[in-house]
């Protein structure tokens, strides 16, 4: 016992996430009804992990033969998770009483892929990593064709399982390069003989296609495809968690490969910075195209990849920082929007346009005012969050000698403001066609309400979360 | 060449080739008995690595348990031989073969081509595979991912509920 | 006092709040605005207490820094939220206080019965509050907040009444609306702000900080004057200003921002917000100073944009469009200053022209008032007796602008000029003067057509003088426009020239390193001088006659010239030509290129009929497997490839 304890406490958060998910199942066998209980267990549940994964931070370990990296970087993501399926969790509620599709195995589901988004976030050794990858993904497979009756909702299970699947053979392939060529699965070993290695074009093979089964989660160009369709598809708040949620935890396996130690050779770092430029041109020049809200964030999400893809290209400390800043304040600010969205949806995917959206300002000013700050945060205008994730990222970018990648990221973010905007200008400056209707309880509103005044406050005093995020790797 | 080098091309080939037919093959239950075959060859595979617990293993559960399940799967669902659209699939086959030469092109050069029979087997492979190694190492060093797994079968099972039941409550 | 200047910012935010999140339950009009006009009197006169101690104190402790709290930290770099206080930053905070508190107070006449009142002051005050971080900033990442933020309400205020057509003259005839020419606002802008953020960005890069102390007394240091990284950090900075300040080659959003209410084109697009690039500029001094080439292309631009603006105003008919491109102008001579070194000719004139133009504007809304809502000047005339008030203040912003002395617009216009032809050459005051010449000519062309000859309007306007609370504040920015100029009295003509002693501590350094002869009392400057008052006399005295007595010489020139008169009477053409150089291939650029060909079309377009073929000949769950999902893996097939290439040719 005594030599188990530190391993239990140490993975504290994980043990608890698990409990819960286990505990919601065995409600949900149990008792009939049971999705109201459901629903506050796992609200309760994910408020506890966070609590317990808070004073974590500061203790550095790793448990279980060094299969996984306790505390510091893998809490602080840990929270990014658990935040992310909070907020989903509540919005989904009155978004599935809409659906008519109101089950507590959609919590669980949820619960179930965070589990899986922590191991990647706290994996040490491949294994883990494809093991939470996989977790993660079949719950979003699952997730993303929740709503049965719609043929949308199937369509976008379909393809995001069909392209994953895909994806995991490469993810698998790499993995098996990499065990190939230097004879170990573990991470805290590659990163520590990444030199040793880098002039393997095997080693780096291997590197490469787990990059690219990676980038297919995150949503980079060219592996980007699926994103529109999927998120335009799956049922909103899924659509949020995806976006947030998945992406910071692909996001975790690369930062954790490269930038804890700050290389990469010259390959990855083009690689990188390749796949950086394209989606930051792709995504934001796309989205201006779009005339559904949803297709919209989608795009926007292809280009925040871009963005945060960009602080890892430059390797450097500004970079990464940057990026695990952007993850939180982006987890709040799309999830905040994807929640207002899922208020304003209407049966059978109606309320999506940005017509649909016009005079809420007048109408609907709470909610616009919300909308707002997420779409001027997104677009990175100070003073919100998002502008200081952009401006650590870039730079980075400059510090790394990658003054164009810089260039591009700016310029791209110049005409984001374009289709943020936009939705902003519908709601406050053009006449109401129809009648709006919003649906959402209270609850919800108060969690949106708290997304935008963190993401403000994030905004004013970014340092008092800087402070942390220096001490995490 | 050793002996072991002559069995392992057979067998690849004879891998690669039932890989092919069953992708192509145009009735169900013909592509079926040739992913039995291409199994069949990977356990031999993984035989000749003296990895002969997953060689049984993957009898066993693949050729044995899925196998049984994709039949089942192909009588329930009564499909027949696959509407003849070739046409219609020709340029993107073509595309998908050119395509995936490439990649594979990249990755022998990724790869390089080693001299033959340099390799050779670790000595720790003689003992890896068998079931004792296994078994303890699973349960000593790879306990977590073990646990895990099931944990991911759950979660994959609760999906499948979700997805395929007919009416919720 | 010192230590007291964050409650300058504060003020106007404790109104914005309050009229903003309260402005429903405070119900009265009156309260609204008393608190909306109130804190920014209050500011102004928390400002003029700092001024006065400062003024009192010796001139090596009239420098310091508040520092409220850090901001950002990561490493050795960290900014705070710290404010600069000094001669330049305080006095912009007294313009903009002083000027913003009077129209407020107009507008609280203006805005009278609106039904977007309290939000009107809300947006206003906010404003404020970003403007004030602007100038009082002490590192270049607050000051980008507030270069932001003020962006951010000039395109709230200028939406403002978003339901009404406006006419750009331009671009989208009879369709466009007040939040078209919001939209081109922000986005114009945020192309500048693009060089403003890369130029921070290499500034962090060279100096490691952002640090306004830090960064200017290192700059000598760590840069050759005439360095490549130097040369761009400032030239990417004066891109951003080109933005706010309305300057070639983006000057075009300016005159659309004429749609927002009156007293915002005073308030932001005319006083205070559009001067944000030359107070920019004239606080990063030392950088400029350090990079001779940008000083060349600042002076061009601004000369270009002086001349071109100029001439465009001589045409137009609506009363705010004509003094739209007059601001675009006249900012064009504060750039000719910076760029010729006269950094406290810039600083002066922007000053003066705060106080001309703002009651330039406020006149002419108490005109628009009276006239009920008509801006065409052609529909007005002879409404100098029935607004008296309006009239004479509106006289002499007018003789102020055109540069007629003892008024504020000569001394700092001349000081101008005068550093133009000394420090610049002959070819800069040739160019200016003439541009005098026309501002005189296009302005009286205004006054004419606006209060003198006949009433060309019909009977059911009934236009009368505006309120007392209207009228007061025009009152108060007359008297400013006559006596604002004395504090810059050159001393050739045996003034102090205060202005000038006052900011030489900000600009010795730079001053240093360009290091001009100088002359003392040259005669030439008494000759350009005259010159300058025998052009802008010239120039009114032709613009009456013609409008006045010969409204048919107009006729005659403009359809003698007619080419050049449609050129003009167009801007140019300049929206029509980035409408079709820029927006219209960007947005088919989106829409076709990458959405429709590169992400639909090329990877779908390999097989786009085959799988229609397929759609059509097979059921619903064929379709799924034979459509799009297939094309994405191909197009994974080609990431792949991509990847593996990098990875084994880099």
């Amino acid at each position: 016992m005594d030599l188990l304890t530190p391993h239990l406490l140490s993975i504290g958060p994980l043990l608890t996430l698990v409990a819960v998910a286990l505990l919601v199942l065995l409600l949900e066998s149990i008792i009939t009804k049971s999705e109201p209980v459901s629903f506050w267990t796992s609200v309760a549940g994910l408020l506890v992990s966070i609590g317990i994964a808070v004073p974590g931070i500061a203790v550095h370990g790793s448990a279980f033969g060094g299969m996984l990296r306790t505390g510091g970087s893998a809490n602080y993501f840990s929270i990014i998770f658990f935040i992310c399926a909070l907020l989903t969790i509540v919005f989904s509620r009155d978004y599935l009483k809409k659906r008519d599709s109101v089950f507590g195995e959609f919590y669980l589901l949820i619960l179930f892929a965070t589990v899986g988004m922590v191991l990647m976030a706290a994996a040490a050794d491949l294994i883990i990593v494809f093991l939470g990858i996989e977790l993660m993904s079949i719950c979003l497979y699952v997730l993303a064709g929740f709503i049965r009756g719609s043929v949308l909702s199937n369509e976008s299970s379909l393809k995001y399982f069909l392209l994953g699947a895909f994806a995991t053979g490469f993810l698998l392939y790499g993995i098996a390069l990499l065990y190939g060529s230097t004879g170990s699965t573990s991470i805290t070993f590659l990163t520590e003989h990444f030199e040793t290695y880098a002039s393997s074009r095997l080693f780096l093979a291997g590197i490469g296609l787990l990059i690219v089964g990676l980038a297919f989660k995150i949503g980079a160009v060219p592996f980007h495809m699926w994103v529109p369709d999927v998120y335009q598809g799956a049922p909103t708040p899924v659509s949020g968690f995806m976006a947030t949620g998945a992406k910071a935890a692909a996001f975790s396996i690369i930062i954790g490969l490269f930038a804890q130690r700050f290389v990469h050779g010259v390959q990855i770092g083009t690689l990188l910075a390749i796949l950086a430029a394209a989606s930051m041109i792709l995504g934001n020049v796309v989205a201006i195209a779009q005339t559904n809200v949803k297709r919209m964030l989608a795009y926007s999400s292809i280009a925040h990849a871009g963005y945060m893809l960009t602080g890892l290209a430059a390797g450097n400390a500004y970079g990464r920082d940057g990026i695990l800043f952007y993850l939180l304040a982006y987890a709040f600010m799309n999830l905040g929007a994807f929640g207002l969205i899922s208020f304003m949806e209407q049966e059978g995917e109606k309320h999506l346009t940005f017509d649909d959206y016009a005079g809420l300002g007048t109408t609907k000013p709470f909610l616009a005012v919300l909308m707002s700050v997420f779409m001027f945060s997104l677009a990175g205008i100070p003073p919100f969050a998002g502008f200081f994730g952009k401006y650590y990222i870039f730079v980075g970018a400059v510090q790394a000698d990658m003054t164009w990648l810089a260039i591009v990221g700016v310029l791209m973010s110049v005409v984001s403001v374009f289709y943020y905007l936009r939705l902003v200008m519908v709601m406050y400056f053009q006449d109401t066609l129809i009648g709006q209707t919003a649906s959402y309880s209270a609850s919800s509103a108060a969690f949106v309400v708290l997304a935008a005044l963190i993401l403000l406050g994030l905004g004013v005093f970014p340092s008092s979360l800087l402070a942390i995020i220096t001490t995490l790797y | 060449m050793t002996v072991d080098a002559i069995l392992f091309f057979i067998v690849a080939a004879g891998a690669v080739a039932s890989a092919v037919l069953m992708i192509t093959g145009q009735n169900p239950v013909k592509s079926v008995l040739f992913l039995i075959v291409n199994f069949f060859c990977l356990a031999v595979l993984y035989l000749i690595l003296h990895a002969q617990f997953i060689a049984i293993i993957q009898i066993l559960v693949y050729a044995g348990a899925i196998m049984v399940l994709f039949l089942f799967v192909i009588m329930l669902l009564n499909l027949g031989t696959e509407e003849k659209h070739v046409d219609a699939l020709n340029m993107k086959r073509s595309v998908a073969v050119i395509l995936s030469c490439i990649v594979l092109f990249l990755i022998l050069i990724a790869i390089g081509l080693p001299a033959a029979g340099t390799g050779g087997l670790p000595a720790s492979a003689l003992v890896n595979g068998t079931v004792e190694t296994i078994g303890r190492d699973l349960f000593r060093q790879y306990l977590l991912p073990f646990e895990i797994t099931s944990l991911l079968l759950l979660g994959a099972m609760v999906g499948v509920i979700v997805l395929a039941k007919k009416h919720f409550e | 006092m010192h230590q007291f200047v964050p409650y300058i910012l504060l003020l106007p935010l404790i109104g914005f709040l309050v009229n903003g999140l309260f402005g429903k339950k405070i119900g009265s009009e009156t309260a609204a605005g008393l608190i909306g006009a109130g804190v920014i009197g209050l500011a102004f006169v928390l400002a003029a207490v700092i001024v006065g101690e400062m003024a009192g104190s010796p001139a090596e402790d009239r420098k310091h820094i508040v520092t409220l709290f850090q901001w950002v930290a990561a490493g050795s770099f960290s900014v705070s939220v710290a404010y600069q206080v000094d001669q330049l930053s305080m006095l912009m905070t007294l313009v903009v206080t002083g000027v913003g508190f009077l129209i407020h107070v107009y507008s609280i006449g203006y805005m009278h019965g609106d039904p977007g009142f309290r939000r009107f002051f809300a947006y206003m005050n906010l404003f404020i509050f970003m403007m004030l971080n602007l100038v009082l900033a002490g590192n270049f990442l607050l000051m980008f907040l507030g270069w932001e933020g003020v962006g951010l309400c000039s395109f709230l205020l200028i939406g403002f009444w978003h339901d009404r057509p406006f006419d750009t003259g331009g671009y989208a005839p009879g369709t466009a609306m007040t939040t078209d020419a919001a939209k081109k606002a922000f986005i114009v802008n945020r192309i500048g702000d693009f060089g403003f953020l890369i130029a921070m960005f290499m500034i962090v890069g060279a100096f490691g900080t952002l640090n306004f102390d830090e960064v200017f007394a290192r700059a000598p240091y760590v840069f050759e004057a005439g360095n490549a990284t130097v040369f761009w950090i400032t030239l990417l900075l004066f891109l951003g200003a080109t933005g706010k300040s309305a300057q070639i080659p983006l000057f075009v959003w300016l005159p659309d921002a004429m749609a927002g209410p009156t007293p915002v084109s005073a308030l932001i697009h005319a006083a205070t917000m559009v001067t944000a690039g030359v107070y920019m500029i004239a606080r990063c001094s030392i950088l400029y100073a350090l990079a001779p080439a940008t000083m060349e292309i600042v002076a061009g631009v601004g000369l270009a944009t002086a001349l071109v603006a100029a001439t465009i105003g001589l045409v137009q008919n609506d009363i705010k469009k004509v003094l739209a491109y007059s601001t675009v102008s006249q900012l064009g001579y504060m750039f000719l200053a910076l760029g010729v070194g006269s950094f406290t000719g810039g600083v002066f004139h922007v000053m003066t022209h705060a106080f001309f133009k703002a009651l330039l504007f406020l006149g002419a809304g108490s005109v628009i008032h009276a006239m009920h809502d008509e801006q065409d000047i052609q529909k007005m005339g002879g409404l100098a007796p029935v607004m008296p008030v309006t009239y004479r203040t509106f006289l002499i912003a007018a003789l102020a602008i055109a540069g007629i002395p003892p008024l504020a617009g000569f001394f700092s216009k001349d000081e101008i000029l005068w550093k133009a032809f000394s420090q610049g050459g002959l070819g800069y005051w040739v160019v200016g003067w003439m541009v005098a010449g026309l501002t005189a000519f296009y302005m009286f062309r205004l006054v004419s057509l606006t209060f003198g000859g006949e009433a060309r309007w019909g009977h059911d306007k009934h236009p009368h003088e505006s309120p007392k609370l209207m009228t007061v504040p025009l009152m108060v920015l007359a008297i400013l426009s006559v006596v604002g100029g004395f504090i810059g009295v050159p001393e050739s003509l045996g003034g102090s020239n205060v202005i000038e002693r006052w900011l030489e501590p900000v600009f010795a350094p730079a001053m240093a390193k360009l290091a001009f002869v100088q002359t003392g009392h040259d005669p030439a400057e008494y000759l350009l001088m005259a010159l300058s008052v025998l052009i802008a006399a010239g120039g009114i005295a032709g613009a009456r006659y013609i409008y006045l007595r010969r409204a048919s010489i107009a006729d005659g020139i403009a359809g003698r010239f007619r080419p050049f008169y449609a050129l003009l009477w167009n801007k140019y053409f300049i929206d029509e030509l980035y409408d079709a150089v820029i927006v219209r291939p960007i947005a088919a650029g989106s829409d076709r290129l990458l959405w429709r060909f590169f992400d639909i079309g090329v990877i779908d377009g390999m097989v786009n009929g085959t799988a229609h073929l397929v759609r059509l000949a097979s059921g619903s769950l064929r379709k799924l497997q034979s459509g799009n999902a297939q094309n994405y893996a191909y197009g994974f097939l080609v990431g792949i490839i991509l990847v593996l290439g990098v990875i084994i040719f880099r």
